[in-house]
């Protein structure tokens, strides 16, 4: 609990108006096949802040963190990435929305780390390789220094002694904070977490939560879609609770999570009444 | 059965193995340095660009490669452009029509079998290495084709086998291959039991160690353990590229 | 074509006899190679072994060169005097040792693909071995066995103008003929690659639709 507070004393919202916001949709809206899953979702994140996006899944959580950094692009709306709208060309015809500018989309997603529900590590490269791969082939650094950045932010998940172990030798939990540690050899300015300890085994999730809570009292920004309720009260700075591809409720968790304003907040609260 | 002739012919035939190895090693490495971007084509999404590539692997794939080589050594010179210009120089010598020939049947198969690779790769491998801002050839050349390749190596191992045996139609436009010199040992021998056996022993043995060079190579790539790995040079060549 | 169309039409005649002939035979040697693949006998399956192992390892043009040369040779030592074996017998005993060996393989793998309890399930009923393998073994291979089958067949059909090499008029040998005689090379070629395109293009989609049809009950 101590941890949390520390944050918010951190958190500079009182300038939070004239900030600029380091990421944030617009009225977004992206239907996927013929289902709506999105519908009108404006979100930002601004400096030092930690926003857990809650919600049942379906609900579009997963997918508006995948529309920020354009892995899906949203039908309508804006994505801003600091003052720089993100070149996004509406549906046309029988094909779907597409990036309009490549090099843009690619720029922007260096600077957000993504870490994934099912770690996607790439098989075929050892834990340091999965690190370094960034740092070398994105950011231009030389192998020497890419290998001391990738070797920091594997010491910095705990996970030095295993770098040249393959992702099949290495626990799920494990490899979850590999794929953070590759997140952050990009040094990005945003972190985005997709349920990142969904598909992990009950006993493997306190590492990976471990890993992500020392992230948030460094004053990282970061968006996380999570199912974990108690975790999202502790480290978040806001909390967002998305129902119907819509936000419900938006605010400070102790205040959100502890007076629910919605119906469908309160039954994901506590789905016994 | 003469064991003496045999062995004698197995002496001679050995003088082939050169044409053999380098007709199957330049055809598959042409038709490798061609699959790879044209699998790509191949596997995309669009019509425009994966259909003219399925009509090539269509048509190269369902024509007999003798059909295939003669056309190109036979037909060839028919065509004024390749008779008066550079090309000339190559494809009046059977040696490169060959070559030709081969490389384009082998690219054929190879386009399939990595395309089927491709296609197979995770898709959240791929969104791993858009969301670091990976360029779309980095991920191919970094993520995907890695990936493919070794997913589909048992079927290259095939593709392989398939070319060292293919290259045997060599002999039908005057290369003295193995199989070529085969021929002519036994016009001159009238021993064909023993010559034939004596090419088909060579053959076996090409074909024992390119499948044994494949099996190391699949071994090393899904079952070594990372601190002891089983080609240490390997690791090292792989860390250098 | 200066009257070769006929003739083409007698190769492609010759070029489908020879591919289901041995294609025929062929299924039987792979059903016979499987079988002793998966015996008991470690003889047999060391005999299976060799056999496919060797055919595999060999080009198939080897395979005919040796049983037609061979042949010839063994024949004319056997009866005295000159004889020579007919291309077409020499072509269809190689392609069947080759598609035999192939589809040895093949069959094992699908043997081996059916869960061990559909055996246990047929025997736990009372059906005698006989009538596991008839009608609950078999009828399922033949459906796991069907894509590479087709494959298989593909390669034979081409691999029938092999035999032109040695004599066969089939459609290779006619284009080989006709490009010489009408000095057109060019044309000859591409008509028989046609002709072949056209069989290997019915043949899939044949099985294509055989496919559809054993596949439909399941859903």
């Amino acid at each position: 609990m101590q941890t949390a507070i520390d944050i918010h004393s951190e958190n500079p919202r009182r300038g939070r108006a004239a900030a600029i916001a380091s990421l944030r949709a617009e009225n977004v809206h992206k239907t996927l096949g013929t289902h709506p899953v999105l519908r009108g979702v404006s979100l930002a994140a601004y400096p030092h802040e930690v926003i857990s996006v809650l919600g049942a899944s379906g609900s579009g959580k997963s997918t508006l963190l995948r529309c920020l950094n354009l892995l899906e692009v949203p039908d309508s709306g804006e994505i801003w990435f600091r003052d720089e709208k993100l070149d996004i060309r509406p549906p046309a015809g029988r094909n779907g929305a597409r990036i309009g500018d490549a090099r843009q989309a690619r720029r922007v997603r260096a600077s957000l780390g993504m870490v994934f529900q099912s770690f996607n590590l790439w098989p075929h490269k050892t834990a340091l390789e999965n690190v370094m791969e960034g740092p070398v082939h994105v950011r231009g650094l030389t192998r020497r220094a890419a290998t001391e950045c990738a070797e920091h932010y594997l010491r910095k998940v705990g996970l030095i002694e295993r770098r040249d172990h393959y992702p099949r030798h290495l626990s799920g939990g494990q490899q979850q904070r590999v794929a953070i540690a590759r997140a952050l050899a990009m040094e990005p300015e945003v972190l985005l977490f997709d349920e990142p300890t969904s598909a992990l085994d009950p006993e493997l999730t306190g590492e990976v939560l471990r890993a992500i809570r020392s992230l948030a009292e460094e004053g990282r920004t970061m968006i996380l879609v999570t199912h974990e309720l108690s975790f999202a009260r502790e480290v978040s700075s806001r909390v967002a609770f998305m129902q119907g591809g819509r936000i419900e409720e938006e605010g400070p968790p102790e205040e959100v999570l502890s007076r629910p304003a919605s119906a469908g907040l309160r039954r994901f609260l506590d789905p016994v009444c | 059965m003469d064991i003496a002739l045999i062995t004698e012919s197995i002496e001679t035939l050995l003088g082939g193995v050169v044409l053999t190895l380098e007709l199957t090693i330049l055809s598959l490495l042409i038709g490798f340095g061609l699959s790879v971007p044209l699998a790509f084509m191949r596997a995309s999404r669009s019509q425009w660009l994966s259909m003219p590539v399925l009509a090539y692997t269509y048509v190269f794939r369902g024509t007999p490669l003798l059909v295939q080589l003669f056309l190109i050594y036979y037909g060839l010179s028919q065509l004024a452009f390749v008779r008066e210009s550079f090309l000339w120089l190559l494809f009046r010598d059977p040696f490169y029509c060959a070559l030709l020939a081969f490389s384009l049947n082998s690219a054929a198969y190879t386009i399939e079998v990595f395309r089927g690779g491709i296609q197979s790769v995770p898709p959240g491998l791929v969104e791993a290495a858009q969301a670091i801002g990976l360029s779309p050839t980095k991920i191919r050349l970094r993520i995907v084709f890695p990936l493919a390749f070794r997913t589909v190596l048992p079927s290259y191992a095939n593709e392989v086998v398939g070319m060292i045996k293919a290259s045997s139609l060599a002999s039908t436009v005057t290369l003295l291959e193995i199989t070529g010199l085969a021929r002519k040992l036994v016009s001159e021998t009238f021993a064909p039991y023993e010559v034939f056996i004596a090419a088909g022993a060579i053959y076996l043995g090409l074909t024992f160690l390119a499948s044994r060079l494949f099996n190391l190579i699949e071994l090393h790539l899904s079952g070594a353990p990372p601190d002891k790995a089983r080609f240490p040079w390997l690791l090292k060549l792989r860390q250098a590229l | 074509m200066g009257g070769f169309e006929e003739q083409f039409l007698r190769g492609l005649e010759t070029t489908v006899l020879v591919a289901a002939i041995s294609g025929a035979f062929g299924m039987l040697v792979g059903l016979a190679g499987a079988a002793a693949k998966l015996s008991r006998f470690r003889a047999l399956r060391m005999v299976a072994d060799a056999y496919t192992t060797i055919v595999r390892g060999v080009p198939e043009l080897l395979v005919i060169l040796l049983v037609y040369f061979g042949g010839t040779a063994a024949l004319t030592a056997l009866v005295g005097s000159y004889v020579e074996v007919s291309a077409l017998w020499a072509g269809v005993f190689s392609l069947t040792v080759v598609f035999g060996a192939y589809a040895t393989e093949i069959f094992r793998g699908a043997i081996q693909a059916i869960p061990r309890g559909q055996t246990e399930a047929a025997l736990s009923i009372g059906l005698a071995p006989w009538q596991t393998w008839l009608l609950v073994i078999l009828p399922q291979m033949a459906r796991i066995a069907l894509p590479a089958l087709c494959n298989l067949w593909i390669s034979l059909l081409k691999d029938t103008s092999l035999i032109s090499i040695v004599g066969l008029s089939d459609i290779m040998r006619v284009a080989v003929v006709g490009a010489g005689s009408m000095r057109d090379p060019l044309t000859f070629y591409l008509a028989a690659s046609a002709l072949y395109l056209m069989l290997t293009s019915f043949s899939l989609l044949t099985f294509r639709l055989v496919e559809r049809r054993m596949l439909a009950p399941v859903h």
